[in-house]
């Protein structure tokens, strides 16, 4: 009976092993590949005790603590011990990140495209597919937490012993694992591959952002995050296994939950009701720039106040972050009550422009999906309808582009003021509203050209659209951890995201901007004259 | 004369190196009703996307309203509706806001006429189009076209997804349209449809087209198909250069079926009249057998896309 319900698994996984192996490889490389290669440089850079107690210092700072977790205190620091304070949260994102993807890719986008009702018409069990995605994603964390777990063997850094290897890479392992299991329950809940992703990113993003919260101001509460079970490992330390099963554990039981509402929801749908919709269209909605407004309504709404609620609950940490007279006692004495004052703000706005990277980085994600529609929906059959009416191919990439960029900059905007009104509203010295706006403008022009980007190539290599995404990928890469590895200063300026000066800190380059404003524009005009010249529909 | 509707020479599309339209010249004359036939895969969407400026042309021309197709197609579309085989309609809209929507992109109104299609096609238009059928979205698609004021609709093999009492009401509308006046452009592979509605039909193979005429023309370039039976034997007459796919019955003697060229029909008789007719019945040519005709002699060369 059970063994019909599972019938067809292992020819199900081999066929989603051979089709996925190349993503699979893409993040292996990605995941193991920057664990390891960090790991091989660490030693180098943080081989003297001058370098350690610097970088401690720094890390211990509250700023750092909200990025990547909390530092442990001990007598003496490793290198190896820097790396497994610094390098966990951050490495943990990115598993999460892969895992999602994979859950949803094998679950939901396939029940939207109809693979699945293909392959449920076999003879397969009502369980296989959904067992054969989850045996799936096991085994590519499993995998690539073995080679990060080797591969760290390979590195030997100060400080570290093989136990804390291989916890650090099954640690990851079964973080990734939980996470999949979360999103292949969001994946039963709601009825497209592309509102399970939200679902699954919404969930990480308010983990991550309690996590951040709770490690600022009490990293025992962290334990309540589900995210903090990354940070309590105390690797090369204590190297404590607890963490580990609690999330199997945890995995285990959302596991059960999803599969226990696949058996019994149909397939195509999800459990939460689909409301009726309207019996005529709005007065707005009239033209594509209508169309986009209306179909990209919701998830307008959830990236702008997301957008919000990460700026705020940064800055709700602002008043622990610029709080010297804690984080360096002696220091502040030193420096006297006015000077502290003056250090303080100096350390807000700095942590400011670190987090306004962020928020531009994150603006661009709700634009480039924007704006890749203009060639998804044309693949999905939707635009064809449109072209046969009398919308101009320049009304049609226009209001894609209006759209990105509105949204964008909508995002940005609402970023930086949620941090700076909950900055404000936490520290006993207010810093001009205006201030914080110089990381707006800033950071402007930057967005502007990865949307460019996005449309050039959006107009010219259709084919090829996706690979705008390197450009945000590789910004949260390059400035989240670049300077602490140490990276060449031609490595930071591969993105637009790193030829921004030190706003809001420093002024606003304008020159800057209007340069980068005026090639962002270029690139808008020279994918509209490819997007006129070619074929709509790409076979 | 009037200056056709739908004029277009000599059209050709390559997609790299594989030539999908290789020779297409066709017309659609004022207020007529053209059929534009061939299996999956001939070219009829692809010269219709190449219409509707949705592909660029590789070469020759493609004219509606006397307009270029490619350069003017914001013109043309104002003056056409249009319905593609395969409709795909955003999952998070209703049917009735879809329906809204493709009358506004095209300068029209929701009117009472709108309402009365989406009453005879039995369309609930509250629900979400993620929860449609193939039949429904084509509905939709359909209500929205003919609800609009054009002078040339087209319609993709518009359907292939319907019911067979949906495909009736579509026939009406169409016939509708025919008598008010307007040019239509119908491809189809569904025969009795064509045969129904259309005035001339226009048959695609491979990216060619091979025969363009009206239903009786083509009738006379077909054969008849002919069951006979006769008092002396038939062997005379299956020798008839004229006669194809001689058949003698298994059971009766002299009596056999056969095929002969439509031109050729009066000598044929002829000679089964020197034999005795004892009876005799004759088809003539559905369109079906003209088309297979068209697929199954040239069928070395191969039929369909590679």
């Amino acid at each position: 009976m059970l063994k019909s319900k599972f019938a067809g698994t292992g020819l199900l996984l081999r066929t989603y092993l051979r089709r996925d192996w190349l993503r699979i490889l893409f993040w292996f490389l990605g995941l193991a590949g920057l664990m390891v290669g960090a790991a091989g440089k660490f030693d180098t850079l943080y081989g003297d005790a001058k370098a350690l107690a610097s970088i401690t210092t720094t890390l211990k700072t509250p700023a750092m603590v909200s990025m990547f977790g909390p530092f442990p205190d001990a007598k003496t620091y490793t290198s190896g011990l820097v790396y497994a304070a610094m390098m966990m949260v951050f490495m943990g994102l990115f598993t999460a990140m892969m895992n999602i993807y994979f859950a949803v890719k094998n679950s939901r986008a396939e029940e939207d495209t109809g693979v699945s009702e293909l392959i449920s018409a076999h003879a397969v069990g009502r369980w296989s597919q959904l067992l054969a995605a989850t045996l799936e994603i096991v085994l590519i964390n499993v995998l690539i937490g073995a080679v990060e777990a080797v591969g760290l063997q390979a590195a030997g850094m100060t400080g570290a012993n093989m136990e804390g290897n291989w916890l650090f890479g099954m640690g990851l392992a079964a973080f990734g694992i939980m996470f999949a299991a979360f999103s292949l329950l969001c994946a039963q809940i709601v009825s497209s591959g592309r509102s399970a992703t939200m679902l699954s990113y919404g969930v990480l993003g308010i983990l991550y952002v309690a996590r951040m919260a709770t490690d600022v101001k009490n990293p025992d509460l962290s334990w309540y995050t589900i995210f903090g079970w990354i940070e309590k490992f105390d690797i090369y330390r204590n190297n404590n296994w607890g963490p580990l099963f609690l999330m199997l554990g945890l995995a285990l039981i959302v596991f059960i939950i999803a599969f226990a509402i696949a058996a019994t929801r149909d397939v195509g749908s999800g459990i939460l009701p689909q409301g009726k919709g309207r019996r005529g269209a709005s007065p707005l909605l009239r033209g594509p720039f209508g169309l986009i407004a209306r179909l990209e309504r919701m998830s307008t709404i959830v990236w702008l106040v997301a957008l919000f609620g990460l700026g705020a609950s940064y800055g709700s940490i602002f008043a622990n972050i610029g709080d010297l007279l804690k984080s360096n006692p002696t220091m502040a004495k030193v420096l006297g009550s006015a000077a502290t004052a003056s250090a303080n703000r100096t350390i807000v706005l700095s942590f400011a422009g670190t987090l306004a990277i962020i928020f531009a980085v994150t603006a661009t994600v709700p634009a480039l999906l924007t704006m890749l529609r203009l060639n998804s929906d044309e693949k999905k059959g939707y635009l064809e309808q449109l072209h046969a009416r009398g919308i101009s191919r320049l009304h049609l990439y226009s209001a894609h582009l209006v759209y990105a960029v509105l949204i964008g900059t909508a995002a940005l905007v609402l970023g930086v003021l949620g941090m700076a009104l909950a900055g404000n509203a936490t520290m006993d010295r207010a810093i001009a509203l205006s201030r914080f706006m110089r990381a707006v403008y800033g950071y402007w022009p930057a967005l502007m050209l990865v949307i460019g980007f996005a449309a050039l190539l959006a107009g010219a290599l259709p084919r090829f659209q996706s690979l705008v995404w390197i450009l945000p990928i590789y910004g949260v890469f390059s400035l989240y951890i670049g300077k602490l590895l140490d990276l060449p200063e031609w490595a930071g300026k591969l993105t637009p995201f790193g030829w921004i000066n030190n706003v809001p800190t420093a002024q606003v380059d304008w020159g800057a901007a209007g340069w980068m404003t005026a090639a962002a524009l270029v690139m808008m005009v020279l994918g509209y004259i490819c997007y006129r010249q070619r074929d709509l529909k790409i076979n | 004369m009037t200056e056709p509707v739908v004029n277009i020479q000599h059209l050709q599309k390559n997609f790299g190196s594989f030539h999908a339209l290789k020779d297409i010249t066709l017309d659609v004359q004022p207020g007529e009703v053209f059929g534009f036939i061939g299996p999956n895969g001939a070219g009829k969407s692809t010269t219709i996307r190449t219409l509707l400026g949705i592909l660029k042309a590789s070469g020759g021309s493609a004219r509606i309203f006397g307009m270029d197709v490619w350069k003017d197609a914001v013109a043309i579309h104002k003056r056409i509706a249009y319905v593609p085989g395969d409709v795909y309609l955003w999952p998070n809209l209703s049917g009735g806001e879809a329906i809204d929507l493709f009358l506004r992109l095209s300068g029209q109104k929701h009117s009472a006429r709108t309402d009365e299609l989406i009453k005879l096609f039995d369309l609930d238009v509250r629900k979400k189009c993620r929860s449609y059928s193939k039949g429904n979205r084509q509905k939709v698609a359909l209500i929205a076209a003919f609800s609009t004021q054009a002078d040339l609709y087209i319609f993709d093999e518009p359907t292939s997804g319907l019911d067979p009492l949906m495909e009736e009401i579509f026939q009406k509308q169409v016939l509708a349209l025919k008598d008010a006046g307007k040019s239509v452009l119908l491809s189809s592979h569904i025969l009795s449809e064509v045969e129904r509605m259309c005035d001339r039909i226009g048959i695609i193979r491979a990216g060619e087209i091979v025969e363009t005429g009206s239903l009786a023309d083509m009738r006379k370039l077909s054969r008849t198909n002919i069951t006979v039976q006769t008092k002396d034997a038939l062997d005379s007459v299956s020798q008839l250069p004229a006669v194809h796919g001689f058949t003698p019955d298994a059971k009766v003697a002299n009596k056999a079926s056969f095929a002969v060229d439509s031109e050729e029909l009066d000598g044929v008789i002829a000679a089964l009249g020197k034999l005795t007719i004892v009876s005799l019945q004759s088809t003539p040519p559905t369109l079906e057998d003209l088309f297979l005709r068209y697929y199954n002699q040239k069928g070395d060369e191969g039929d369909a896309q590679k």
